[in-house]
């Protein structure tokens, strides 16, 4: 279910969120916080990004494209984005 | 059809006796079709039967052809493109030799200049191979 089709709180963004990226990048939950790096934390490379953009659309229903990742380094900055893409 | 067994390495960088691909038969931003029969002779033939790996070879040449023929329609060059990686593949028949292949190619999503495509081959309508390939295009 996406974001933008129920009304959901900004802390079930996020929560949601952490719960697909862990999950798909098996990464401990605890270890998506804001101030951690996206790149570093679920140790992405240039084809990683693909299935984070396909992850996005799937669970948020909203399109990333490589311009929104120039200004990305953090979680804080990866959550403002999709809070920018969603007008929440 | 788009482009023919002559002509296709106009559009494509491979050369015999590595070329997967024989004719494109269309080619849009959303659809990529292509043919390959399958000669004795080929590289990846083995026992009569076109391998997994050539079927694959064949969706990424599908690409490099489809994506060659768009660039050059735009009064572009055609640009290299290497397979980044292979996923959610699935092998359900492979083709005797003197079998044409149709692979039918659909980008599903682009970032910057990496590609994630979902490629299919099939014979007489029977499914052969699937998979999801990531496709590094050259900027």
């Amino acid at each position: 279910m996406y974001a933008n089709d129920v009304k959901m709180s900004w802390e079930e963004v996020i929560e949601g969120t952490r719960d697909f990226l862990s999950t798909e990048f098996e990464v401990d939950r605890s270890e998506i916080r804001p101030e951690n790096s996206l790149k570093d934390t679920l140790d992405l490379d240039s084809l990683d990004y693909v299935d984070l953009v396909v992850l996005i659309e799937e669970n948020l229903g909203i399109k990333l494209t490589g311009e929104d990742f120039r200004e990305i380094v953090t979680f804080g900055d990866f959550y403002q984005l999709v809070r920018k893409k969603l007008a929440l | 059809m788009l482009i023919t067994r002559e002509s296709i390495t106009d559009y494509i960088p491979h050369r015999a006796p590595f070329i997967m691909v024989d004719s494109l038969i269309s080619a849009t931003e959303a659809r990529f079709e292509t043919e390959f029969c399958i000669e004795a002779d080929n590289l990846l033939v083995s026992n009569g039967y076109f391998q997994e790996t050539g079927l694959i070879e064949n969706i990424a040449q599908t690409c490099a052809a489809s994506f060659g023929y768009l660039a050059k329609e735009q009064a572009g060059e055609a640009k290299i493109g290497f397979i980044g990686a292979i996923g959610k593949l699935e092998v359900f028949e492979l083709p005797p030799v003197g079998a044409t292949v149709q692979t039918i190619v659909i980008p599903l999503h682009q970032l910057g200049n990496i590609y994630l495509v979902k490629g299919e081959s099939f014979l007489e309508g029977r499914i052969l191979l699937g998979c999801e390939m990531k496709i590094v295009v050259t900027e």
